[in-house]
Parts: C-alpha cells; structure tokens; sequence
C-alpha cells in the first residue's frame, strides 16, 4: 500500500433479528422453508392490507442500540423508500427515514494492542426484501418471498475506520455482540448479516474527504478485508495517475478478487422517502428503555479487559475467549469453580479443545465435555497425580463422556509415579541404555537432558514425574 | 417563474373563461411558490404525532396462507414460485 495515503472507510451493517415472527405480519421468520410457504397478503404486499409493528423487533434494535452506545428515540415513526425491484412486491421498503430508533454512538474496539472507537452514526428497523432465484432452464427468474417482512436492522457507522483490519475487527466485534445479545443468529453463510463497504482515500494529514465508492456484494468479514485492500489500491492507482474517483457504485467478486463498475451518481436512485401512512408514531417508554439496557450482558470487549487484568491472561488469548460467547460462557464456568488456574483452563480450551471444536466445525456447547470434569481434571494435573502427558489422554475421554476423570485415572492407571525408588529403577536403566547421551551430557552439552527425560517418560509410560525425573537424572549422571 | 394560464389550461384539456384567466393566474403562482420553498424548511421530526400513536405486537406466530391461495393472483408460476422477466444484476 502506498504510505502517502490514508484510507477511510465507512460500514454499513444488515442483521436480521431473531424473532419469532416477521416485522409486520405473524408469517415465521424462518431460514430454509419451502418457497412461499411463509407468506400472507400483508408480507407479499397485496392492496389493502395493513402492517402491524412487532414489538420484539423494536426492542431487539433498542439493546443493540445500548450495546452501541447509542441515544434512543423513544418516540419515532417509519418511512417508505421507494424503489422498483421485483423481489420487493410494494415496490417501497418499510424503514426508518429522519429518526432512527437509535443514533449517535460508538463501539470500542480492539486492533492489535490498541484500542479504537468506531463511531456508530445510526440504527434503523425495517424489512428484508424476498428471494430471487435465477434459473437459466426456465425462460424468467423465480421470485421466493419467504424472506420478505423478516426484521432488520442496519447498523450505519462513521467513516472512522482508518483500515482493512480496524474493519475486520469492527466487524467481528458487532457479530459477536449480535450474539452475545441473543438478538440475531448472525450467520453469514445464511446471509443472516451481510455489510455494504464505503471506501475512499485522502492523501495523509489532508482534512477533508475524497469520494467515496460503494460497494455491494461483500458476503463475508473476511471479504470485506480484501474489498477494501483492493478498492484502496484501486482508488490510489487513480490519482496517482493524475484521474479522479467518480462517486458511484461497485460490485465486490470475491472468487476473481476484483469489483466491477454496477452504477455511476447519474443512475443512483431517489429513494423518495415519506412517513407510511399506514403505521402511526410509535413511543417506546423511558422506563421500558431503561428496562432493556439493565439486560444487555457484559459484552466482548470488556470481558476481554477483564481476562486480561483479571486472570493475567495475554490479549490474544482474552480475545480468542472472549469473541465467542459459547467459550466465554464455558471459560467463566471453569473459573467459578475455583478449583485451579484460570490461565491453565484458558490453555486447555484454546490449545487441545479448540482442536478439536475445529476439526469438527462445531461449538464448545456441542461437545459433551463439562466445566466439572474439565477442572477435574486440570486440578489432578496441578496437584501432580497425573502427568500433563496423561491429562491429555484423559481429555480424549471426557470431551465426548461424562465422566469423571478420577475413575479414569484409576480405570486407565494413569496415575503418576512419583515414588522415588520406582523411578530411579527407570532412570538407571534409561541412563545404562543411552551410554554417549551421558557422555555427551558430561562434555558439557547439558541440553540432552530434555532427550534423557523423554525417555525416561516413554519407560514409564507416561506415568513418571517429569520433574522429579529430570532432577533425578542429573543426581544420578554427576555422581 | 412565469406561469402561462392559457397553454396549461389547453394541456389539460380544460376551458377557463378570459375573466378567471388573472384569478387563477395569481393562484397557480401561490402553489408554485411554496413548493419552491418546501426543500427549505426544517421537516426533521415535523411528522411525528405523539398525540396519535400505534399499539405494537406480540411477537407470536399466526398461520400464513396457503400458497397456491397466495400465487393465485400471479400471471406465471413455476416451482411454487412467482415467475418474472429475467432479471440480472
């Protein structure tokens, strides 16, 4: 990247909430049903019929509203956005125009060491638009419009964000408050969340804004990093060359990498926005408003604070257990038992459990371990009953039962060996079979100790005390 | 602006006897005039009623309609959907 530019980018989030029922109707919101089959005359838009506000929509967008610092419009009303699109049946998308249910706040977060605040302009309701399905056996293209009337909300930041990685960090913070919230199932590969990128570049210390592109098209977190990488370079290209950046609108494709040119200013669209006459002013109580912040949990970035200082544990290893609410709720659980190292149970989970959670593609909460025996089986490893060696092979056995790893430590023997004279039997004839590993030792090359131990570890079958081995090694070679 | 009675009144088919011609002259130039001045006024918030508000909803789910009841209005279908001109974008 050339270093005599700054980049600004601006997000603009879609998230479709999790309610029972769509924003206006009492059809399911529901992913993956039958085409058509959860539809009524209200969601598919037929004359006459009338929309009837759900009021879990509402609060929902409020608690995200909290968690972003937001002010809260507690009275405020919904405006039509007219546009011709044919998986939109009215032809206007219900949404909120001049007075967003939520404004004006900020999200703290974390890239690299530092601590960035990401202003958050704005958070508005309104509906999702159907399904298109282009089908080149057939002569047109299918409408499905399940998805029409299922709730949104659009989280609209600053243009503060100064990089690809503040916008992945930006991003990966609000999906993981989404679900720390409960409010959406944020699952991108179900275009649950989706985002529009606005990218623009400036020369370094200049004040003023240089246009801004917008790209649509960006299906994942991780694309929108490249987006932006490549739509900087792009724009940087331009200017170097003496051009200028025309304001308009891109599509992002992340198979080839590249964004191509969808619509220049000239066609940008008039949405016409005016109230909907068919939905009234809404007021939302200062007490229920009130009601909904006392919910909202401790959120990521300040768990990840409080690992930090807390429990001693690095920023990575905070963050790695924070982002994801199935682990910190898991972490936290361990911790309270208070029955060994909070950083050994981060170990644990963030080395041989987060194996497995990833070669099986799933959940802390989808495996059968629990809090109880992981501790258990932690607090065996510190007090020296078992070796880390046979903790491991413990491990193996609660993840999928449970189980208490006690009896499995009796069940397997695995119990360790730190009887002395048991042990030097081992080292004796570890050490007789391994004649130039002493040798060596003696002639002052000491780091084959770690060679000695580990074999005197395999003897013992894992069982051995791997310190006292290690002391017991050197005693018996400078005899 | 100038506003030519006669040729608007020709354009919309309608007859207007030479007397009103001044009368509604000075009335098309009134409603001209506001909506020149409509993008200047502040209209953030202008059009919320607090005195006349909505009730919101539960969120439980009622049953939807049956779809060939909901596809019965549209001129092609196929595969229980809606079907349209081709649309690429």
């Amino acid at each position: 990247m050339n270093n005599n530019y700054e980049i600004v980018v601006g997000l603009e989030v879609h998230a479709e909430l999790s309610t029972k029922t769509k924003i206006f109707c009492g059809c399911k919101n529901e992913f993956g049903a039958e085409v058509n089959t959860n539809v009524c005359p209200v969601c598919m838009g037929l004359p006459g019929t009338l929309p009837v506000l759900n009021e879990q929509v509402v609060e929902y967008a409020i608690k995200m509203g909290h968690a972003l610092n937001c002010k809260i419009n507690g009275t405020t009303k919904q405006d039509r956005k007219n546009y011709f699109y044919p998986d939109l049946p009215k032809s206007y998308q219900i949404s909120q125009f001049d007075i967003p249910l939520c404004e004006n706040g900020y999200l703290d977060v974390l890239v690299g060491e530092e601590v960035k605040r990401i202003g958050v302009t704005r958070i508005h309701i309104e509906e999702d638009a159907g399904k298109l399905i282009h089908d080149d056996t057939l002569g047109g293209t299918l409408a499905d419009y399940n998805r029409c009337g299922v709730p949104l909300i659009e989280i609209v930041s600053e243009p503060d964000i100064r990089s690809a990685d503040e916008a992945k960090a930006y991003l990966d913070t609000i999906h993981s408050i989404l679900l720390y919230l409960g409010i959406s199932d944020a699952k991108m590969q179900e275009g649950s969340v989706r985002c529009d990128v606005n990218v623009s570049v400036r020369p370094v210390g200049s004040k003023e804004f240089g246009t801004r592109v917008e790209m649509k098209n960006v299906n994942s977190f991780s694309a929108a990093h490249r987006a932006i990488t490549y739509e900087a370079k792009r724009q940087i290209k331009v200017l170097e060359k003496g051009g200028e950046i025309q304001q308009e609108t891109r599509k992002w494709d992340d198979a080839k990498g590249v964004n191509v040119i969808l619509r220049t200013k000239e066609d940008a669209q008039d949405y016409r926005y005016f109230p909907d006459p068919d939905l009234l002013t809404f007021i939302v109580s200062q007490e229920k408003i009130d009601q909904l912040k006392s919910e909202i949990p401790e959120l990521p970035v300040a768990k990840t604070m409080r690992y930090m200082s807390d429990y001693g544990l690095s920023r990575a290893e905070s963050e790695l257990l924070a982002i994801n609410k199935n682990t910190a709720d898991f972490f936290e659980e361990c911790v309270n038992l208070k029955k060994c190292e909070p950083k050994s149970i981060a170990n644990w989970i963030l080395g041989d459990i987060f194996k497995v959670v990833n070669e099986r593609k799933c959940e802390i909460k989808d495996l059968a371990i629990t809090s109880k025996n992981l501790v258990e089986m932690i607090s065996l490893i510190e007090n020296k009953t078992i070796s880390n060696a046979a903790g491991k092979t413990v491990l193996e056995v609660i993840i999928d039962n449970d189980k208490d790893p006690k009896e499995i430590v009796k069940e397997k023997g695995l119990a360790q060996v730190s009887d002395t004279s048991a042990l030097l039997a081992i080292v004796e004839k570890v050490l007789s079979k391994n004649e130039k590993a002493v040798a060596d030792y003696k002639a002052g090359k000491t780091n084959v100790i770690g060679f000695l131990v580990g074999q005197c570890m395999k003897e013992s079958r894992g069982q051995g005390n791997p310190a006292m081995l290690k002391d017991m090694v050197i005693a018996e070679i400078e005899k | 602006m100038e506003i030519d009675i006669k040729r608007i009144a020709k354009l919309a088919k309608l007859s207007i006897p030479d007397e009103k011609v001044e009368k509604f002259q000075k009335e098309m130039e009134g409603i001209i005039q506001m909506v020149e001045n409509l993008p200047n006024l502040d209209t953030k918030g202008a059009l919320v009623d607090p005195d006349n508000t909505m009730e919101l909803r539960k969120d439980e789910v009622q049953p939807s309609y049956p779809r060939d009841e909901m596809l019965k209005n549209a001129p092609t279908t196929a595969a229980g959907c809606v079907m349209i001109p081709k649309v690429v974008e």
